[in-house]
């Protein structure tokens, strides 16, 4: 056996075992870009829905305040501004999730020099899940959901728990009080 | 005199549209970037009537950030809220434990977020 594979030394069944290591990294690591690669598609293409959706609600909430006339209550202006702040928050929301591919893909990198370095690096190494560490990075619900429907076909919707009951005249499910 | 606020968010957009809801409100605002730049800006403001931060922010997270607060006199009781798009349950937890008065998940509603307030604020 030659003296280029991948952490190369020592007797030719320590070569070949270290060549079979190797082989098992990069299969590993092949199998989890397969599960990945669609996760991080959908992500994506949830960012483009929720860009394109927030910006037909700034235009429909623009239009209607555009169409106040001037003797239009407070109240009236208060709900349009207000519903124009909530569609507005998508840029924050979507630089979320574009940020958690990013880093999904920088994790990705770094496996993957490290399977390049050889097998010596990637030995101790391989069993490191990428798959848990792209989960790590999400913080929002809806990423996670759609995280766990991609990589599977029977996913189910959690019940929703929550600590404490929001009351009625708040936003259901978005307000905690301790 | 109007109540101040300290409004902390990496998002410069969301600081905006907070410190816009507040302001419109009759809130004095004091922005900062993260939980480090928060704590930089507040040593030797006497007092602060209100705290909104994010959660994950750089250099210092909004769970660390209300830990600091929490260990000055001035702020012991002063409400703050968690403005996030964390949901989980445990995190909440987590930013109860830490001294969080309340949480919400963004995106947030303007209406909903000074009914909050009124309700968290002192009479």
């Amino acid at each position: 056996m030659s003296s280029d594979i991948p952490g190369g030394e020592g007797t030719t069944t320590d070569q070949y075992d270290r060549l079979q290591e190797h082989q098992q990294a990069w299969e590993e690591f092949g199998a989890c870009a397969v599960q990945m690669i669609p996760v991080l598609k959908a992500q994506m293409a949830a960012v483009t829905e929720e860009t394109e959706r927030s910006a037909m609600e700034l235009l429909v909430h623009l239009r209607l305040l555009a169409s106040l006339g001037p003797n239009a209550s407070e109240d009236d202006r208060g709900a349009s501004l207000s519903k124009i702040v909530i569609a507005m928050q998508f840029q924050d929301i979507t630089r979320q999730k574009l940020e958690h591919v990013g880093q999904a893909l920088d994790q990705w990198s770094i496996q993957l020099h490290k399977l390049m370095r050889g097998a010596g690096e990637t030995g101790t190494k391989r069993r490191i899940s990428v798959l848990e560490r792209i989960k790590q990075n999400y913080t929002m619900e809806e990423e996670r959901r759609l995280h766990a429907a991609t990589i599977s076909p029977d996913y189910q919707e959690p019940v929703p728990i929550d600590i404490e009951e929001p009351e009625a005249e708040q936003d259901r499910g978005s307000v905690t009080l301790f | 005199m109007s109540k101040t606020a300290l409004v902390v968010d990496d998002s410069p957009t969301m600081r905006q549209m907070v410190t816009f809801t507040l302001t419109s409100a009759g809130f004095t605002v004091v922005e900062a970037e993260n939980g480090k730049d928060a704590v930089n800006k507040i040593s030797g403001v006497p007092k602060m009537d209100l705290v909104v931060t994010d959660l994950n922010m750089p250099e210092m997270d909004g769970i660390a950030l209300i830990k600091e607060l929490r260990k000055l006199a001035t702020f012991k009781f002063t409400p703050i809220l968690m403005l996030t798009t964390e949901s989980a349950v445990e995190t909440k937890l987590e930013g109860k434990e830490a001294g969080a008065t309340g949480w919400i998940v963004k995106p947030f509603n303007p209406e909903v977020l000074m009914k909050v307030i009124a309700k968290v604020l002192p009479s």
